[in-house]
């Protein structure tokens, strides 16, 4: 199965230089025991930050050369389009959930997704072929352990959860001897309005025209606006019933405890067992 | 040039306020207001409000309300008429709002058709921003079925979509809710599906969506961003998610959750997902700091067997005292405190476990505590919401044998 993995331009969080994000490495992780060729897309202005995916996993890496802090989504939707209709179409596409260091919203796999007219997938933390060819059986992270297992039919977006298996260890000669591929975006850019078309998605085409071309997608930040974090105490949780007076049992007979304690757990709904006595 | 003479009995007659018993002054009582044009606390007035109920010993809930001015002013109307009870948490009134401003949208889980701590959150930022400067705004809860205690949640409305098969075909039926009904704000939780759907939506509806917002007040919405290293703060955009514990539930009277008629609201399936399945965490094998409820063993436990069985079969992940695995009776990884897993879960039970400062830390996070423990001045047995002074290897064979009674 052709595989991708979208490589943001991620920073550390102590030194804030470039580096490959963990989550894009667990991706690199699943990518790579799907498809032993996979490959890595950035757009960016360099590869400083995602080098590394070649040894972690990657089989090559695309880096489309844009310049500074410029929207990656167009760069990356041309390309992904133009790949889709090639001859070694990808068929997953894998991404993180969040970024790191940037703006942090998340929404750049599902605007890929929307724009390529492919269904997208949230919080995998495993994937594996499924019995029918051309589709994907997906586990999701859920709360509290559950996993939501769904297949999916491909070519699809699959973004990847924190708790999903450990990256493999990195190797340098795969990194050295691995091949980067470097684009211009100016080419593929001009794609995006076929796509988008192509997509049936009317209302993305429309909002890039009212806004003179220049927005292609949801971004919740103004620049000017940025000041340092400040950081805010969350709340406390505190225990549920309050005054222990009242719920407190000196020397109960223990099976008066047993009782007292399995209605305590299905009050508060934390487990159901069985039939409640009558 | 003559001064004016003061006449410091005209001005005690000014101050003086009636009381019960004997005349109080009010030395602070100016004729003019404040220059600062803030109104003045009262906090005769405020511990009057938050007195739940005047019986044998006066008692007094200044959990419940900060009293903000608009409450404040709230409180001088009602004073003349209504007793401080009537207002108090102990027996609030109904909210209802009868024709709402504006709308807001909260939209919850409830896994297991019950509200988690996440949904409360959800919902005291929605009311947050609904009951902000002049209010009147309607808060609706987003459900997928009936849930108990929307209402005491804040929910004036309820609007139950149907149930759709993955997230697209659910952010198609909200995206067709938001267009039909135009709220002003639609707030959901940075968590798991609901996570997924604000992005769904977000990029459906072609709108900025400010996700994970760890501050918000009805004026600005903060984010941190660059991993956390800068923050931006912006008016309320329409669509929201919030960060956990970053907003206090609503906690006052408690709403009405009518229900809105539903039946435009198509949910389709989407084509591309072929089957979804659900399949539960086993507690035994989860990790402990992934886990909801944790079974612990302190020094009070001499019979491991029993308390592994025990563990199993309260559906409950295994947990002990640094004591315990120091003793080599429990693996390391078991180890709840300081030096071992801080805990996330909801509930914690502790079998004969002190309750040291370094294992307390580990369980600060846990909603509910359980305790059973032989000695009543354990601190254990105080940071309980059910503390039960009994033997633990007495109430063992006996939670197992009611367990096994009721069939699980
Ligand atoms: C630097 C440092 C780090 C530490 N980190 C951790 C940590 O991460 N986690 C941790 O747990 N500890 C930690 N400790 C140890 C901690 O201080 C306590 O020693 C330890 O938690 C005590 O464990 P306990 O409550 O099981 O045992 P004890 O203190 O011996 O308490 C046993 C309790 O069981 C009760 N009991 C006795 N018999 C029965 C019975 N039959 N039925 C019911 N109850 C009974 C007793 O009344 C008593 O309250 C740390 C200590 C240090 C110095
Ligand atoms: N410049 C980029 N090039 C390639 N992939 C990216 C880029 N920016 C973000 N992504 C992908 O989108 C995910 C979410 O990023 P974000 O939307 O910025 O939080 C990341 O984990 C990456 O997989």
């Amino acid at each position: 199965m052709r595989t991708l993995v979208l490589l943001s331009d991620a920073r550390h969080p102590v030194s804030g230089r470039p580096h490959l994000s963990r989550l894009e490495t667990q991706a690199i992780g699943l990518a790579a025991s799907l498809d032993p060729a996979a490959r890595g897309l950035h757009a960016g202005s360099g590869e400083d930050a995602v080098r590394a995916g070649l040894g972690h996993g990657l089989a090559g890496l695309d880096v489309i050369e844009t310049t500074g802090e410029a929207d990656p989504l167009p760069a990356l939707v041309g390309f992904l389009a133009d790949a889709l209709g090639g001859a070694d179409a990808p068929e997953l596409i894998l991404a993180g959930r969040r970024g790191e260091g940037g703006f942090e919203t998340g929404l750049v796999p599902y605007l890929v997704a929307e724009r390529l007219g492919l269904p997208i997938v949230a919080d995998a933390v495993a994937i594996r072929a499924g019995e029918m060819p051309g589709t994907l059986v997906v586990d999701q992270a859920m709360a509290k352990g559950a996993r939501r297992r769904v297949t999916v039919r491909l070519p699809a977006v699959v973004t990847v959860h924190p708790l999903s298996p450990l990256p493999r260890p990195f190797a340098y000669g795969p990194m050295r001897r691995g091949r980067i591929r470097r684009h211009s975006p100016a080419a593929e850019q001009a794609d995006l309005p076929a796509v988008a078309k192509m997509a049936g998605h009317g209302t993305v085409a429309g909002r890039a025209e009212d806004t003179g071309g220049t927005t292609v997608g949801p971004v919740d930040v103004v620049p000017a606006d940025e000041r340092p974090h400040r950081a805010r105490p969350k709340l406390m949780r505190t225990s549920g019933t309050a005054a222990g007076g009242a719920n407190l049992h000196v020397g109960p007979d223990p099976t008066e405890a047993a009782r007292l304690i399995l209605d305590y757990l299905e009050a508060n709904g934390i487990r159901r067992y069985g039939k409640a006595p009558e | 040039m003559s001064r004016q003479r003061r006449d410091p009995r005209a001005e005690r007659g000014i101050r003086t306020v009636e009381s019960r018993a004997r005349p109080r002054l009010d030395v602070a009582r100016r004729e003019s207001p404040a220059a600062s044009g803030r109104l003045r606390r009262d906090p005769w007035r405020e511990w009057a409000a938050s007195l739940v109920d005047e019986t044998y010993r006066k008692r007094y809930d200044r959990s419940q309300r900060q009293m903000s001015r608009e409450d404040a002013a709230r409180f001088l109307a009602a004073r003349s008429d209504i007793e401080a009870t009537a207002i108090s948490p102990g027996q609030p009134a109904l909210h209802v709002v009868e024709e709402p401003a504006f709308l807001i949208f909260a939209v919850i889980e409830a896994t297991g058709g019950r509200l988690s701590r996440f949904d409360r959150q959800v919902f005291g930022a929605a009311r947050l921003l609904a009951d902000a400067d002049a209010g009147g705004g309607a808060v609706v809860a987003i459900t997928t079925g009936e849930i108990d205690g929307l209402g005491e949640a804040g929910a004036d409305r309820m609007l139950a979509l149907p149930s759709a098969n993955g997230g697209q075909a659910r952010a198609a039926a909200l995206r067709h809710a938001v267009e039909t009904l135009l709220p002003r704000h639609v707030i959901f939780a940075e968590d798991g599906d609901s996570a997924d759907l604000a992005r769904r939506l977000s990029v459906a509806l072609g709108d900025d969506l400010m996700s994970g917002v760890e501050h918000l007040t009805a004026r600005q919405a903060v984010r941190p961003i660059r991993n956390g290293a800068r923050e931006i703060g912006l008016a309320p955009p329409r669509l929201m998610t919030i960060g956990e514990d970053r907003v206090k539930p609503y906690a006052a009277a408690p709403c009405e959750a009518r229900p809105i008629d539903a039946s435009d609201f198509e949910a389709g399936a989407d084509p591309a997902i072929l089957s979804s399945e659900i399949i539960p965490g086993d507690p035994a094998s989860l990790a402990l700091s992934e886990t909801d409820f944790v079974v612990s063993a302190g020094n009070g436990v001499s019979d491991i067997a029993a308390f592994r069985e025990l563990a199993a079969a309260m559906k409950g992940t295994p947990g002990a005292s640094r004591v315990v695995c120091d003793a080599g009776l429990m693996p390391r990884s078991a180890q709840v405190g300081a030096s071992g897993t801080v805990l996330a879960a909801d509930c914690y039970f502790a079998l004969g476990i002190s309750g040291a400062p370094q294992h307390l830390q580990g369980i600060a996070g846990c909603e509910h505590v359980i305790a059973v423990n032989t000695d009543l001045h354990a601190a254990m047995i105080e940071r309980a919401g059910l503390a039960i002074v009994q033997d633990a290897q007495l109430v063992m064979p006996a939670l197992l044998a009611l367990l096994r009674e009721r069939g699980a």
